[in-house]
């Protein structure tokens, strides 16, 4: 029996619930739609989403409603929406489970957003490795394009939209919502440069929202409930509403938890998701996802919400947590997600490109005992060299794990490097070296 | 005149344009802030990160090469954080970047080397192991040394937005991205060096100069490239005697620094082994053997005043290319006029570009452009007919598609070609409106284009009452008559309509049309068009004709083309009679002059006695059932003054070693006007001459001395001659159309030949039309002799329709054999997209085995020997 209410897995979490638009409806889905398209005006849906108080659940946390209005209003058009669902943060995997246990949900969201803000032509941009849930969301929208959901005159109010869904092939930059709409133009995944800001220069040059498939999925539940309800869940006036955190690691329950914000980190891992899974006490967590940066047990009380946990010194990102108890080698913790950044790093501008793999050598080399006294220097150096200094945030994020690592556990890394060898480690690390002139690819 | 913005950018104010990047704006007032992936011919990528600057009131550091100029911001470019940033860039560069500098022939000319000269450490952090690419085989004649990249995509975006060929892209992801080449076999690009070019480092070189050099151990000249009439200014750089290497500056010449494969990659015929480097004289014994110029020089003089006593000055004859220099064909006109007594002389102008001079004379009264590359790219239409732009002019293709691509020009095109993508550019991808004609219906699709023009009303209304009867009969005319057989009307209705619509509009016509049957007479329609839409003397209006060969304009503008004297007038015209006179303090023969094709003829029959041919082969150029290598053995003197032994001077009694336009000085007129200086860069090969040298000194020993120190004492006589060539110069305004010349036109001149110019084309047609066209790789014969350009394309093979090609069941490498009245001819043949079906083209350069198989036609007002079209048969071979 979970604490709290759910709101956005409310309906996968009944037994027998398979996803289909029947179930949805029946479960009272496609009833906001009804409340909105032609009763209510686009710019009413707008501030209706603002009062809500939403905010974007990516990573970003950008305020919805204003995000919508940034679009030019004598713009001739066309605009367009994209539902960012390129889930791809480490430790996160709420998206796929919203889109694989309940699209509807979504696509009724998608549904209110193209008619708050005058889209005509909408996209879903879902990550390729996506298989399962690319096939449940085709069908999801065939579905609705039966039921007359999309396409033409919808419900006889005269609004339009088409929504098509479109694979990405393997990246994690194309979360990255400029890389989304180069990808999604045929062409390289690679980031712009901001300003222009989509609103006004997004797809094919035209205004262009982007939101994440949870953002999308509140939205129904808004209009039916009223954002007022919205504003007062969570930890308003600045984290309105619900969250689903991805709750992952050393802990007894892995898995998607829908939480108002604003309960404790402790709250949720220890009475939540069970709490650690063996005697072993709690060493470190990562509060958002693979870009924030490393917490550790004294910020256990921090709260659950955007403003807190960046107080705290990190963020509340993507709400992907991941748990480390003792005995995680901090170090191999940063290289493990070095090994990421690296591999993902579009390539585009140098400090991320080339900076990436120097750490992730000097990281692995630390880790395999081969570190050298100067290298944390060399670390700490670089790293300011590409935060601030790139064509989107993935520089920032790849430098997080670095530098709180290094902040809470300067002594693992000296240990490291004085004694040449990992201290967590009685045999050889599984993870082969990509980069260390021992594995040179 | 723009808004302005008013910024400071270090302490120095500045006002510049609205629009203007941060970057650019700190370049006019002297600070250049490094940066690895901005160029100004490309859009802003802004990946580098090098070139980031202190804005105020923005919290980061911000990228110059992307944030534009705002009212009252204050940039700084030299401050400590900024600096540090250089350097952070460049040690992340550097960590990677292996120590090439020794072997690499960026060395010295190197970005990279000059920003870590300013800003970096002498010892690295780095000591890890570097990226390495494995090593791979590029193309024959670009090298690319990936792990010297820097990926900051220059060449990707150069070859994407510039020259819309997009054969570059990069592949892979992060530090291991790569750039590659659309194809799994080596680089099939247009070769044009653009990328080597704009590498800021050493990850794309040249391999013709591989290893060669380093930049400070070569001369330089700043010369004009002698293939095609773009005009592009390049240099020259040598060593000794060789040259090595050609580059083309940034912001430089008509091309703006911008090459084509001719001129980054063909100049290595100018060191060619089998370069004459001595007279030759034909013994008794048959075989030509070296003489030495004091030997040569008065054997020429008396032969040629033998001649002239026994026969008559009229017995002698001259041709001269219009590859030489304006010097060169001023003194050859000057030598045949005064020390010969002959007005026979003519040009390879006769070839094409004549039928587009004599039609501009007639009614616009000058034969230069009234509109020039600026006007291409700021027109709002684009008409071009029959240009094969990116195969013969490439330049001008650039100003086209930029036109297009950068400020949304509307291009019309009416060429034998079909949308597809390949391995070169291909203007008509961009087209909003595209007709496809067969190589030999231009004409024929101009005389629709006027009665479309008619049809959608769109006659100039001050021209239809000032000059009413012009309206009125060319309407009769054309009313009378349909539209072209299988030419689809409601195209053409689009075009017209289309180009009449804009504000500023150019019409660019090639030598598909000039070269075909019946040029003369389709440039003069076309002409009318733009008369006809009230547009032919309006600024930014125009109609340009591009000449295949660099100095044609030039050609004629010297007078060494038949029928012209210098100015491009008349012979019959006695102002430019009496400049002369007072001039050269002679008197000009009055005789009308013969024509190339009148030369042959004359030589055929006895009347001509001999030929004096500068640089030209007709041997070659023109086909088997010309007959010329008879007509010229009938001489009883053949002097030819050459580069090479070619098929012509194998026939001669004596062959004069030339300089080729490396080995001296000069100017070059391109298509557009432009007066352009040739500077040499190396001492002539051998004992070669330049041309206009080798013809004073037979002047000076036939007593009629034409005597110059150098060619800047030419180019004076030629502007005491010339009224106005200061005016026509190189920092030229376009000329304006001559206003009592098209009054006179419009009054009557125009119904001299009203009825034969708008005359229905014969119906028949055969199943096949195959066109002998210029090719991208190559220009004339002077290419085949450029082992660079021969790397890319040795020989000659026939391009067809992939249809077609399927249709014939023909498989790659297969030959095919072609029949005509004439004889027939077998070749290989190869799939082109962008050949229309029943089409084929064979490059001019590789001719020769389609000698027996072309025939001659005259045209006849001009003389053009048309002789590049022929209906043909087409058959498997085995």
């Amino acid at each position: 029996m979970p604490k709290y209410e759910p709101v956005l897995l409310k309906n996968m979490v009944q037994p027998g619930y398979t996803g289909s638009l029947a179930d949805y409806e029946r479960a009272g889905g496609y009833q906001a739609i009804r409340k909105v398209l032609g009763k209510l005006s686009p710019p009413d849906v707008t501030n209706l989403v603002k009062r809500s108080g939403l905010r974007g659940r990516g990573g970003a946390g950008f305020p919805t409603g204003v995000k919508w209005s940034f679009i030019p209003k004598d713009h001739p058009g066309p605009r367009y929406l994209c539902c960012n669902a390129d889930e791809s943060e480490p430790g996160t995997f709420k998206d796929r489970q919203l889109m694989e246990r309940d699209p509807h949900q979504m696509i009724e969201g998608m549904i209110l957003a193209s008619y708050a803000i005058g889209v005509r032509t909408a996209y879903i941009y879902i990550r390729g490795e996506f298989a399962l849930g690319a096939k449940i969301v085709e069908r999801a929208l065939s579905e609705a394009y039966q039921a007359k959901y999309l396409g033409e005159d919808i419900l006889g109010s005269g609004f339009a939209v088409d929504i098509y869904l479109h694979r990405g092939a393997g990246a994690y930059i194309c979360g990255e919502e400029t890389a989304l709409l180069e990808s999604l133009e045929g062409k390289r995944g690679l980031p712009r440069s901001k300003p222009p800001f989509p609103a006004t220069h997004g797809l094919f040059g035209k205004p262009t929202v982007v939101n994440n498939v949870e953002t999308l999925a509140n939205l129904p539940h808004i209009v039916n409930q009223g954002p007022e309800w919205f504003a007062a869940l969570g930890s308003p006036p600045k984290s309105a509403g619900t969250r689903v955190f991805c709750l992952s690691g050393h802990i007894k329950r892995p898995g998607n938890y829908e939480v108002p914000m604003g309960i404790t980190f402790r709250e949720m891992i220890y009475e939540i998701a069970g709490g650690m899974r063996t005697s072993k006490p709690l060493k470190a967590f990562i509060p958002g996802g693979a870009s924030a940066a490393f917490l550790t047990p004294e910020h256990l009380d921090v709260k659950m919400d955007f403003e807190s946990v960046a107080q705290a010194g990190s963020m509340l990102g993507s709400g992907g947590v991941t748990v480390m108890e003792e005995g995680t080698c901090m170090v191999w913790a940063a290289q493990n997600l070095l090994h990421f950044f690296y591999h993902e790093s579009c390539g585009k501008c140098t400090p991320c490109r080339e900076g990436s793999s120097w750490l992730l050598q000097i990281l692995e080399r630390i880790e395999h005992g081969l570190g050298h006294p100067k290298d944390i220097d060399t670390m700490l150096r670089l790293c300011p060299n590409i935060a601030g200094r790139t064509v989107c945030a993935f520089g920032d994020a790849a430098i997080a794990p670095i530098l709180s690592t290094l902040q809470y556990f300067r002594d693992e890394y000296d240990t490291h490097i004085r004694e040449h060898r990992c201290p967590f480690r009685t045999e050889p690390s599984q993870m082969q070296p990509a980069l260390t002139a021992a594995g040179m690819h | 005149m723009a808004d302005m913005v008013n910024v400071l950018i270090d302490g120095k104010p500045l006002a510049v344009e609205k629009g203007t990047l941060v970057i650019e704006a700190a370049r006019r007032v002297g600070i250049m802030i490094p940066n690895f992936c901005h160029h100004p011919k490309l859009k802003p990528d802004a990946n580098c990160r090098m070139c980031l600057v202190e804005v105020e009131k923005m919290p980061k550091l911000q990228t110059s090469c992307s944030v534009l100029v705002a009212e009252g911001m204050v940039v700084r470019t030299d401050t400590p954080e900024v600096n540090s940033a250089h350097k952070s860039v460049l040690e992340f560069i550097l960590a990677n970047h292996p120590l090439d500098c020794p072997v690499c022939d960026q060395g010295g000319r190197c970005d990279l080397q000059d920003f870590s000269h300013q800003y970096t450490p002498t010892t690295s952090d780095f000591i890890d192991v570097k990226r390495v690419f494995k090593k791979e085989y590029f193309s024959p004649l670009i090298d690319k040394e990936m792990n010297r990249c820097v990926q900051c995509l220059r060449c990707v975006r150069y070859c994407d937005e510039v020259v819309d060929a997009k054969a570059l892209a990069p592949i892979n992801r992060g530090t291991m991205t790569e750039i590659s080449h659309f194809s799994s076999h080596q680089l099939d690009c247009e070769f044009c060096g653009g990328c080597v070019q704009i590498c800021p480092v050493g990850a794309f070189t040249s391999r013709l100069s591989g290893f060669e050099f380093r930049p400070w151990m070569m001369k330089r000249a700043d010369t004009t490239c002698g293939y095609c009439g773009d005009g592009c200014s390049l240099t020259l750089q040598t060593r000794g005697q060789q040259v090595i290497e050609v580059m083309s500056a940034y912001g430089e010449g008509r091309n703006n620094g911008d090459l084509c494969a001719r001129g980054y990659f063909g100049f290595q015929y100018v060191n060619h082994t089998e370069r004459l480097t001595a007279p030759l004289v034909r013994q008794a014994d048959g075989k030509l053997a070296p003489v030495t110029w004091e030997e040569v020089l008065p054997l020429l003089a008396e032969r040629f005043t033998q001649l002239k006593l026994a026969h008559g000055a009229d017995a002698i004859a001259g041709l001269i290319t219009a590859r030489c220099t304006n010097e060169d064909l001023y003194v050859f006109q000057k030598f045949m006029r005064l020390a010969i007594g002959s007005n026979h002389l003519d040009s390879s102008a006769r070839y094409g570009h004549v039928n587009a001079v004599e039609a501009l004379r007639r009614v616009q009264g000058t034969n230069r452009w009234t509109v020039s590359y600026e006007d291409i790219l700021q027109a709002d239409a684009l008409l071009l007919i029959g240009t094969q732009i990116t195969f013969a002019n490439p330049i001008v293709g650039l100003k086209v598609k930029e036109a297009v691509k950068k400020h949304d020009a509307k291009l019309l095109t009416i060429e034998t070609g079909l949308r597809s993508v390949e391995t070169t550019s291909n203007i008509v991808n961009l087209s909003s409106v595209h007709l496809p004609v067969a190589f030999d219906r231009h004409a024929e699709a101009v005389q629709g284009l006027i009665k479309a023009l008619f049809d959608e009303n769109l006659m100039d209304s001050g021209l239809e009452s000032r000059s009413a009867d012009f309206v009125a009969k060319t309407k009769a005319i054309i009313s009378a008559s349909s539209y072209p057989d299988g030419i689809d009307a409601s195209t053409l209705r689009a075009i017209a309509k289309t180009f009449a619509a804009a504000k500023r509009g150019v019409i660019i016509v090639g030598q598909d049309l000039l070269q075909a049957p019946g040029g003369y007479q389709a440039m003069m329609n076309l002409t009318d068009f733009l008369l006809l839409l009230g547009k032919l003397t309006q600024p930014g209006w125009g109609i340009a004709p591009l000449t295949e060969e660099n100095n044609e304009q030039g050609a004629v503008e010297m007078g060494a083309t038949a029928g012209y004297l210098p100015g491009a007038t008349g012979l019959e015209n006695a102002a430019t009679r009496e400049r002369l006179v007072a001039t050269w303090k002679e008197s000009v023969p009055p005789t009308q002059g013969m024509r190339l094709l009148e030369m042959l003829e004359a030589a055929q029959n006895g009347r001509l006695k001999a030929m004096y041919i500068v640089g030209e082969n007709p041997v070659r150029s023109l086909p088997a059932s010309s007959h010329v290598t008879q007509a010229l053995k009938s001489l009883e003197f053949l002097v030819v003054q050459e580069l090479f032994l070619t098929e012509t001077a194998q026939l001669a009694d004596v062959v004069l070693p030339a300089c080729s336009y490396a080995e001296k000085n000069g100017t070059f007129t391109n298509s557009e006007g432009f007066v352009q200086k040739v500077r040499q860069g190396l001492d002539p090969i051998g004992d070669s001459r330049p041309d206009w040298e080798i013809l004073s000194a037979i002047s000076v020993l036939m007593g009629y001395p034409l005597e110059y120190g150098d060619t800047r004492e030419i180019l004076k006589e030629i502007r005491a001659v010339i009224l106005g060539y200061n005016v026509l110069g190189i920092k030229a305004e376009p000329a304006k159309v001559d206003a009592p010349t098209m009054e006179r036109y419009l009054a009557g001149g125009f119904a001299e030949d009203l009825a034969q110019r708008y005359r229905a084309a014969s119906a028949h047609r055969a199943d096949w039309t195959l066109r002998l066209g210029q090719t991208l790789f190559h220009s004339g014969k002077m290419s085949t002799m450029a082992q660079g350009l021969l790397e890319i394309q040795k020989e000659g093979r026939l391009y067809m329709n992939p249809a077609d090609f399927q249709r014939l069941h023909l498989q790659a490498g297969d030959r095919v054999r072609l029949t005509a009245e004439t004889g027939e001819a077998t070749v290989g043949v190869s799939p082109l997209g962008r050949i229309p079906e029943g089409m084929l083209l064979f490059p001019e350069s590789f001719r020769e085995p389609l000698a027996p198989l072309l025939r001659v036609t005259a045209d006849p007002v001009t003389g053009v020997p048309y002789h590049k079209l022929q209906q043909v048969g087409v058959q498997k071979v085995g």
